[in-house]
């Protein structure tokens, strides 16, 4: 018998394998490969055979590949009947020609083919899943498999480089959420991907897989990713979900992002949404939406680091740790008055190397620049361009600092208007 | 009242999109040629074709955008998941042979509309290749999606040259709904023209191209309405032109018993001296329209729909390096069907018989495995095919098959 290392299999190979007893006889025929979901996920819980009592599951274990390519039954192997609803995921039929997430590589890939191997443990041979197959070597080997002897075929595939996945790099795409509860799938490893991957990975599915997708992540998560999607299909992605739903990525979201996707939205939709959310993010976004969205105000977010401005740089810094947005935008920390009023601008750098008890009205730029609320986009984006802004705060007609406008969001919106 | 026309006219060009793009693409210089064929070699005997091909038309493309809506996924991409890499590479092979015999056409049809005004094929076709090519690789979509709406403006062009070409409109009209004498029947060349018609009328790669687009625009199926009317518009408006073609050549070429004609560029000269210089220009014009515009949506579109349904990377927002394949495809298509319109001597009506006939396969398995699709209730819901569509669905595949096979049997025997 050959050392066992070296059989692998793919899962076309294997389908339509003829299974025989002991004795020879004809049980049965490879159907499909089932795998597990739960505590056994991603191991093979068995191989579904079509036999003459319709789909019987056997474990790989009561299995042995003989040298003449079939498989033979062992004496003891447990054979359980499928009956249709059981927890597994089928490799032909829920994977095979699917569309997949590949977490390593941040794309969706489509499945050629699955790599199979089997191993040695306790003196029996199991087997498991090594990786998907999506490139142009699993493409041939199917198109070929019966038209070629195997062992040509096995030669002529061998030359093609191998395009594949990992087996725990897969990430499966599940549409029926009754079924994806069942099948746990939850989109761990992808929810760790940078926001902006996951919207391109949601840009590239069909409607009902990214809602599939958007509903299993973290609100959290979805709410970075959906602000990374671009504006026409943000709208449709959330017009789509149900409106509780919506609400709860919608309150995660920069309440400037948040603002400017229910303005898109038709009045009756963000309302319903605007209902079901927190009443403090309702009030943030609702202040924000009465801006025109071309103006300072519509652009602007209201998630900024203000302190007063007799303030130590101890107590910016504790002002910082209390913040609960998104830390990584915060550029600099405003200094106001009891009204509110803007007095000062100190940049996150000089706070940095000034001592714990240095007053922050010392730190202040000699100049700072603002801009009124009404301003239009443009005007923000020369400031922005002749100052070298990272940052910039935006004032009502009293004086008083009602939000920030940032780099990126400058970016994003010179884009849009290319 | 002024105001509420207004703004009927803009929703009704609002909801013009992806359906009326795609019907519009469908009359390119292989359809132009098929049709001023069909006026010139039989008057107004081919007229009452036009309407059953219209209402075919009509529901193969409305169960394209339907599917596209409901499901959000390609053509491509639903025949690989639900019936698997071999289908899709038979078709996707079939598609592949099928449109670049389509965009040699419409290279030719560039190359001859632009020698009516004495610009040499060496000079036009390279240029025209090259500015296809970065239409679609630098050009965004939505502006892209604007052109071709312009350019399907155009046909109106057809429109008025039939007008002016004076057309006895009792006869045409009678002959749009009236079926021809038994004795036409018995003519091997006009079944064969029958065949081209529908052939050209309803062409696979439409299916393709419709429900990507559909995908692409990201229609819902609560908006659904609208891009139905889109369809139902654009396959009409482009029957109106082919009627218009056919007229406009039988009341010129067909009257004045000028009879068949070399290639689509011979129509138009042939009605310079009998409908007037304007009929000329428009003719010609009409031509170089449908040519370019045919040649930026047939190699990318082909390239889309191969590498959607084969799982490789596409899209015109990817570089080079990251969609290899989608790249050279799309390259070869042009780059290979501009270099044949440029080789001396090509039998280029042999070609466009031979892809018609490779068409009539084509079509017929599209529309069988569209119909195994859309009648699936898992995969449609409650947006399964009526009866009527697919009563409608499944003779029009017969009726293409049959004629296929006629053809086949003809081009043997010959």
């Amino acid at each position: 018998m050959r050392d066992l290392q070296a059989i692998t299999a793919t899962l076309t190979t294997m389908l339509g394998t003829p299974v025989t007893d002991a004795q020879g006889r004809l049980r049965g025929r490879v159907k499909d490969l089932a795998v597990g979901t739960g505590a056994d996920a991603g191991k093979i819980a068995g191989l579904v055979l079509k036999t003459r009592k319709g789909s019987e599951l056997v474990p790989a274990t009561g299995l042995r590949p003989t040298p003449s390519g079939t498989l033979e039954l062992r004496e003891e192997a447990e054979m359980q009947t499928l009956r249709g609803g059981e927890d597994y995921i089928f490799l032909r039929q829920d994977l095979l020609d699917r569309q997949i997430i590949d977490v390593h590589g941040r794309k969706v890939v489509r499945v050629n083919d699955v790599d199979l191997q089997w191993f040695k443990q306790n003196g029996l041979e199991d087997l498991r899943v090594r990786e998907v197959e999506v490139g142009l070597r699993g493409a041939v080997r199917r198109l070929l498999q019966g038209a070629l002897p195997a062992a040509a075929l096995d030669a002529m595939t061998k030359k093609i480089p191998a395009r594949v996945i990992p087996w725990e790099f897969v990430d499966m795409i599940e549409v029926d959420p009754a079924r994806r509860v069942k099948l746990k799938i939850e989109h761990e490893r992808l929810a760790q991907l940078h926001p902006s991957d996951i919207a391109d990975i949601l840009e590239d599915l069909a409607p009902a897989e990214r809602e599939a997708i958007l509903t299993t992540l973290d609100e959290e998560v979805a709410a970075e990713a959906l602000e990374e999607v671009e504006p026409k299909l943000q709208k449709s992605m959330v017009e789509s979900l149900a409106s509780e739903v919506a609400a709860g990525i919608v309150e995660e979201m920069d309440p400037s992002a948040a603002a400017d996707l229910l303005a898109e939205l038709p009045e009756s939709r963000s309302e319903a949404i605007l209902e079901e959310m927190n009443p403090e993010e309702r009030q943030e976004v609702e202040e924000l939406l009465v801006f025109r969205e071309d103006s300072a105000a519509g652009r602007m977010t209201t998630e900024y680091v203000a302190v007063p401005k007799t303030a130590e740089v101890a107590d910016a810094v504790r002002a910082l740790r209390d913040f609960d947005g998104d830390i990584e935008t915060i550029t600099e920390i405003y200094l106001v008055d009891e009204k509110g009023v803007l007095h000062g601008v100190v940049p996150l750098a000089r706070l940095v190397l000034a001592k714990p008890e240095t007053r922050l009205d010392v730190l202040t730029e000699a100049r700072f620049i603002s801009c009124p609320a009404d301003a239009h986009e443009q005007q923000v984006a020369e400031l922005f361009d002749k100052y070298n802004l990272r940052a910039l705060p935006v004032l009502n007609e009293a004086g008083k600092l009602v939000g920030v406008v940032e780099a990126d969001h400058v970016i994003a919106f010179l884009r849009e208007g290319r | 009242m002024l105001k509420r026309w207004k703004i009927r006219i803009l929703l009704f060009l609002a909801v013009l999109g992806p359906g009326f793009i795609t019907a519009n693409v469908d009359n390119d210089p292989n359809g132009i040629f098929t049709y001023s064929q069909a006026g010139a070699q039989y008057g107004y005997a081919l007229l009452w074709t036009i309407i059953p091909i219209t209402i075919a038309l009509i529901v193969v493309q409305e169960m394209c955008a339907r599917m596209g809506v409901v499901t959000g996924k390609g053509l491509s991409d639903l025949i690989r998941e639900e019936f698997g890499l071999r289908v899709t590479v038979i078709v996707m092979f079939l598609l592949v042979l099928v449109n670049f015999g389509n965009v040699i056409g419409e290279f030719a049809g560039v190359a001859s509309s632009l020698g009516l005004f004495h610009v040499s094929k060496y000079i036009s076709v390279p240029i025209v290749s090259v500015l296809v090519w970065l239409l679609a690789v630098r050009g965004d979509y939505k502006n892209v999606e604007k052109i071709f709406l312009a350019a399907s403006v155009f046909y109106i062009a057809y429109i008025i040259a039939g007008v002016l070409s004076q057309p006895s409109w009792h006869e045409a009209m009678v002959a749009t709904v009236k079926l021809p004498p038994r004795s036409v029947w018995q003519d091997n060349n006009y079944l064969f023209l029958v065949m081209s018609v529908i052939g050209t009328t309803i062409a696979p790669w439409m299916q393709f191209y419709l429900q990507s687009s559909v995908v692409e625009k990201g229609v819902r199926v609560k908006d659904y309405a609208a891009s139905r009317l889109d369809v139902i518009v654009g396959s009409i408006f482009t029957d109106v032109v082919a009627w218009f073609i056919i007229v406009a050549c039988a009341a010129t070429l067909w009257v004045h018993g000028l009879g068949s004609i070399q290639d689509a560029s011979d129509a138009a000269l042939a009605m310079k001296p009998l409908a007037g210089r304007y009929a000329f220009l428009l003719f010609a014009f009409g031509l170089f329209n449908a040519s370019f515009f045919a040649a930026s949506v047939l190699p990318l579109s082909t390239a889309y729909v191969v590498c959607e349904g084969l799982g490789v990377e596409s899209g015109v927002d990817k570089r080079f390096k990251e969609a290899p394949f989608f790249y050279w495809l799309y390259t070869i298509l042009i780059a290979g069907g501009a270099v044949v319109v440029l080789i001396p001597n090509f039998p280029l009506i042999k070609w466009a018989i031979e892809s018609q006939a490779l068409n009539g396969i084509l079509l017929p398995l599209v529309i069988v495995l569209m119909l195994l699709l859309i009648n699936r209730k898992d995969l449609m819901g409650t947006h399964t095919n009526s009866h009527w569509f697919n009563a409608i669905a499944w003779l029009t595949a017969i009726v293409v098959s049959i004629l296929s096979v006629m053809l086949m049997v003809q081009q043997f025997r010959s």
